[in-house]
């Protein structure tokens, strides 16, 4: 499995490419809020289109709380990554997140799953 | 962010519409309604209604403009917390009443859903130059908030 430098922010601490899976994982630190969404988006959309995997799996155990500008971001990455027939995983979900997400009614159009290992499983 | 000015029950704020002020007022926020009687489900719910009313006033009210004027305003009672943003942006009115579920892929309006599910109150009274927001959020017992 490949580590890649990334680029545009600090809130995606590591990202790493199993290219047997298909898969891009990447882990995301800090709250996320429209101060930094837009830094989150330019890194996410670079990881989609350099490798255009079909699981982007976005570990967010470090992730205590996001805004609608964060949900806005996730969307938009699941609309670019169905282009190419991807899908995107969300592990390890704090509860503002998950509740956020509940609200949003987005928990069962991305994959949830409780850590990276189930994530890479399906 | 400036400094609150700050009594036993009520504080405010004069800031800006920039971005980088959300974290540190929201947690101000957060602390206050704990302090001042919510439980961390009414306080989190709380500080994330304020987060998306203060992206609404930077996005839509002030159109992406990060230096323009708000106040904001937060009291305990013995029944909640009240919070207001004022705001000297274009003065629509979202249209908290009529906003519904939507399709989850179409970008928008969730900040308006979570103030509708997640406050016991919220109202936006339109002002000459502006907008000002009241949101209420009651104490557990008196809260018929949906989370």
């Amino acid at each position: 499995m490949a580590h890649v430098k990334t680029t545009g922010t600090s809130l995606i601490t590591s990202v790493r490419v199993d290219e047997t899976l298909g898969a891009v994982i990447a882990t995301l630190k800090g709250e996320i809020d429209l101060h930094n969404s837009p830094a989150v988006r330019t890194t996410l959309l670079e990881l989609l289109a350099k490798h255009q995997p079909k699981k982007l799996v976005l570990n967010l155990s470090q992730v205590p709380y996001m805004d609608s500008s964060a949900i806005a971001v996730l969307v938009e990455s699941l609309q670019r990554i169905r282009k190419f027939g991807g899908k995107i995983y969300l592990t390890d979900l704090q509860p503002r997140v998950k509740g956020l997400l509940e609200i949003a009614r987005l928990n069962s159009i991305f994959g949830i799953c409780k850590d990276e290992a189930e994530a890479l499983a399906q | 962010m400036t400094s609150p000015t700050t009594s036993i029950s009520s504080a405010r704020w004069e800031t800006t519409s920039d971005p980088s002020n959300l974290a540190p007022l929201r947690k101000n926020i957060e602390s206050f309604c704990l302090v001042h009687g919510l439980d961390q489900s009414g306080a989190d719910n709380m500080g994330l209604c304020f987060n998306e009313a203060m992206a609404n006033v930077t996005r839509h009210a002030y159109a992406g403009r990060i230096d323009q004027p708000v106040v904001i305003a937060i009291t305990g009672s013995n029944v909640g917390v009240t919070l207001t943003i004022r705001d000297w942006g274009n003065g629509i009115d979202p249209g908290l009443e009529t906003a519904k579920p939507k399709d989850p892929l179409i970008p928008g309006g969730l900040g308006l859903i979570c103030m509708r599910e997640l406050l016991d109150d919220a109202r936006f009274d339109p002002q000459p130059d502006g907008m000002m927001l009241t949101m209420v959020r009651n104490k557990p017992g008196n809260s018929t908030a949906s989370k």
